[in-house]
């Protein structure tokens, strides 16, 4: 039998369910916080174990808190997921169908791009051949917007990425459905989207922006690891590791994405 | 049961259905005045039957009627008097009654009141304060911060002030702890049908992957405004007004057709940023676009000078969207044999 | 007065509900068939239609719609019907011992259930347990004004304090969108509010009363106290509130 549930591991689930991704150093705190208010132990080493007697509980249900990397800056986050495709969660009622194929879309245009990214003028047109409902630009800016507060995309300068979040609750989707179009990081061995492509194109290989930084760092003559030809891309600089800050400005940019940006080079 | 009394019962029915709208009051006088001369009631006083005095005290019960159920607030407010005031009003006005129609419109009012009545008595008499939801209202409004000092002078004083943007936030998360919500959990797999993308798409990509000229003719990413592409767009716009001018000063007299001027029929990315840098000039009113008598877009330089002063104001915007298909179409459509925009020079070199 | 006499009447109607459960399209299942189901499904099979439950049960309560029985019963529960009593007391067991929720049974003659939180809330919480929502704000202040007098006001006072807020029924709001209708549908979907004909008005008048969400979910003593503290009073001057508040502390828990 599972290791039964205090009220402090109800507090980090409940937490969980409210935000759906928060990064290590919230993760930490929150730990912290729901021991102290529940009187329970607290052992700051054992935020694993902590989480394990979670999962163990919500396994029934195909719920998760499942670890991942962000993309932008490779920091560590905990996402909590759904892991089943049943007859019950295609009942979820956060978004319409059409909405729903506006985001498998989005998914389609970002693996079939070279670094990860659909842009706002690709999505927009795609609004209008949708076979569940069309949709009017402005209700697609509008619900774009919505998956972006929701955390399920990152939007910046008119382009949109898959999140932290989405990457790491749809992973073994974006496997299974995208085989031929999915990419692993030669360094990190995760999937990539965003990223660099060797130049070479009999080697091709993909490396994320941030392993590109950590492994290149300080090396003047950049080769790639795979095929040794030069690696012709600008090598990034390696974010600072402050995971809060990362995920709380981001969380502060996304209600309110600047449309205006995309408006003028669409405007005629 | 006599012609007359039934009609009198059946008026005061009619005066109690419609009392209570009581708004449109000069109609209603009218129309009912109608009615009295068709009713020539008998048995009853000349005196007491002066059409004119009974349109008179009806109208001021409505008045007294419509007075209170429009100040229903007011009226319930402990500080004044006003209920008692009303029906000192009516007792005064009841003295004249005569009449069932008079009568019925009294005992509409007397309802209303008795009622007001109760639940202002029920205020006066609960132990501990009364409720009041105005005053509620302007403490809420300090707790959302609202700033009274801006535009305080403004006509409206209940309306004045500057409501900070997350008023309702602020408010938001101190209220939450009223409340015993339970979270939701929302997530984004499983909520639809696991599908591969239709084949298409990988065709596509694999036809594109070993080109790489193709993918260097891509449409760079038009959204990204850093300060290399910035100047990289400037020098493209500027090429691209002299291509117009050019046309223009060949033959002044023909249109170019807006379509033909933009569309690159090889390359559906070179059209695509066409359009993107054609928009500047339009923008920044180094060129106009007008429908000719087709009702085609056309566009045309706009000679230094001719540049209308406030013509910010009359310009108008529109969005177009360009896909694979229709650019097709469009090369079908209008004959397009040529670029009229050749390729900038690097490509061409690279080509 | 007319207080009391609402407070009456409703608890005579829960009183009554409570006899006739056997309404809807749901038959109660006999002691024998219920015993024959236990025998035919085993362990394993009970338990997956319970996680089941659970899951749909979280799954209606994203926009916060009461879920009903029937749906339950449709979408889920199926050939398993007879258990529903069993599965339903472990899907609440699972809620209590996994979530720290309550499944409320708000409505026991249509069968409509809600989640309710078990936790309070923290104050200085690292990261909120509930982030912000401006709704509740605007649910707070209608709910407030609702109770502060006496259990049911007109509209008219509601639109009218709201106005006072810079919140007019009749434009388009930043926060809430169509204010109508996220207050007069949204929020009465959901069962925090009744907005309900009063009769004999002519033209129709409306007033709005808690809904059967507000009274399990929001804690009138908290409430009362907030509404004191903006008003820099203590709670026990409004005597007749403070007295409906503590008692239905006690009641709720």
């Amino acid at each position: 039998m599972s290791r039964p549930m205090g009220e402090s591991h109800k507090r980090f689930l409940q937490t969980m369910m409210s935000n759906g991704i928060i990064s290590t150093s919230q993760a930490k705190a929150l730990h912290r916080h729901c021991c102290e208010t529940h009187g329970a132990h607290f052992a700051p080493d054992r935020l694993e174990e902590f989480i394990d007697v979670i999962n163990t509980n919500l396994q029934p249900m195909f719920m998760h808190i499942r670890k991942g990397t962000s993309e932008e800056d490779g920091a560590q986050h905990y996402a909590l997921v759904n892991m089943a495709e049943t007859d019950i969660t295609r009942m979820s009622s956060d978004y319409a169908d059409n909405e729903l194929e506006l985001f498998r879309k989005t998914m389609d245009l970002i693996l079939d791009s070279e670094n990860g990214t659909a842009s706002s003028t690709d999505l927009l047109n795609c609004a209008d051949r949708l076979q569940t409902k069309k949709m009017k630009k402005k209700e697609t800016e509008h619900v774009l917007n919505k998956f972006v507060q929701d955390k399920w995309l990152n939007e910046k300068q008119g382009e949109y990425t898959l999140s932290t979040r989405c990457i790491i609750e749809m992973e073994q989707y974006i496997r299974s459905v995208y085989p031929d179009l999915v990419r692993m990081c030669h360094v990190c061995h995760n999937i990539v989207l965003q990223g660099q492509v060797c130049e070479n194109p009999d080697c091709g290989i993909k490396i994320h922006y941030y392993c590109v930084a950590r492994y290149f760092k300080g090396r003047i003559n950049p080769h790639c690891p795979s095929c040794n030809d030069f690696w012709a891309h600008e090598i990034p600089e390696i974010q600072p590791e402050s995971q809060s800050q990362s995920s709380s400005t981001r969380e502060s940019a996304a209600p309110t994405p600047s449309t205006s940006s995309t408006r003028r080079s669409r405007r005629h | 049961m006599s012609e007359s009394k039934r009609k009198t019962s059946r008026s005061i029915q009619e005066e109690a259905a419609n009392g209570a709208v009581g708004r449109s009051r000069p109609e209603r006088s009218a129309d009912t005045g109608e009615e009295d001369e068709g009713a020539g009631p008998s048995g009853i006083h000349e005196e007491d039957d002066d059409p004119a005095q009974r349109r008179e005290i009806r109208s001021q019960y409505r008045d007294l009627i419509n007075s209170v159920q429009q100040n229903r607030e007011d009226m319930l407010n402990p500080a004044n008097n006003k209920l008692f005031d009303v029906l000192e009003e009516a007792n005064k006005l009841f003295a004249n009654v005569r009449q069932a129609r008079e009568a019925a419109l009294d005992a509409q009012l007397l309802v209303l009141a008795t009622d007001l009545g109760r639940e202002k008595a029920s205020q006066l008499h609960a132990e501990g304060s009364a409720f009041d939801p105005s005053a509620f209202a302007e403490h809420l409004l300090s707790f959302m911060g609202l700033n009274r000092l801006e535009e305080e002078e403004d006509g409206d004083a209940n309306l004045g002030g500057y409501m900070p943007p997350d008023a309702w936030q602020r408010l938001s998360k101190k209220a939450q702890y009223c409340f015993k919500t339970a979270p939701s959990f929302h997530y984004m797999f499983g909520s639809f049908l696991a599908e591969p993308p239709p084949p298409r798409q990988r065709v596509e990509r694999q036809r594109k992957a070993p080109s790489k000229e193709a993918k260097r003719i891509m449409p760079t990413q038009l959204k990204k405004m850093e300060e290399s592409h910035q100047e990289a767009t400037e020098k493209e716009v500027e090429r691209i007004l002299g291509c117009l001018r050019s046309y223009f000063a060949d033959d002044p007299q023909s249109p170019i057709l807006y379509y033909e001027f933009v569309v690159d029929p090889n390359s559906f990315s070179r059209t695509v940023e066409n359009i993107f840098h054609t928009s500047f000039l339009i923008r920044d009113g180094l060129a106009r676009v007008y429908l000719n008598s087709n009702k085609l877009p056309c566009i045309a330089p706009v000679e230094e000078g001719e540049l209308e002063p406030g013509g910010a104001n009359a310009r108008h915007q529109c969005v177009i969207s360009i896909s694979p298909a229709t650019w097709k179409e469009i090369i079908e459509a209008f004959d397009i044999k040529e670029a009229l925009i050749p390729s900038p020079k690097v490509l061409s070199q690279e080509g | 007065m007319s207080q009391s006499k609402r407070g009456s009447s409703q608890n005579r109607r829960s009183q009554m509900v409570v006899d006739d459960d056997d309404e809807g399209s749901f038959t109660q299942p006999s002691l024998s068939q219920v015993q024959r189901a236990r025998d035919n499904f085993t362990t394993v099979q009970v338990d997956r239609k319970v996680a089941e439950v659970v899951q749909f049960i979280l799954i209606k309560d994203q926009r916060k719609i009461p879920i009903r029985r029937t749906d339950i019963v449709k979408h889920v529960m199926k050939e398993y019907r007879s258990l529903y009593l069993d599965i339903m007391k472990r899907a609440d067991r699972t809620f209590e011992q996994v979530f720290g929720l309550k499944l409320v049974e708000i409505d026991s003659k249509n069968h409509i259930y809600i989640l309710t939180n078990r936790l309070e809330q923290s104050l200085e919480e690292p990261i909120s347990m509930c982030p912000a929502n401006p709704k509740t704000g605007l649910l707070f202040v209608i709910l407030g004004i609702i109770f502060m007098k006496g259990g049911s006001v007109k509209e008219t006072l509601v639109w009218n304090t709201l106005k006072k807020l810079r919140v007019d029924v009749g434009e388009r709001h930043e926060d809430f969108g169509d204010v109508k209708k996220t207050i007069s549908e949204e929020f009465v979907r959901q069962k925090y509010l009744e907005y309900v004909r009063i009769p004999h008005t002519e033209p129709l008048e409306f007033e709005f009363r808690w809904g059967q969400r507000a009274e399990s979910e929001v804690s009138k003593l908290k409430m009362l106290q907030f509404i004191a503290e903006l008003h820099d009073q203590e709670p026990q001057s409004w005597t007749q509130q403070y007295r409906e508040a503590t008692s239905a502390e006690n009641t709720q828990r």
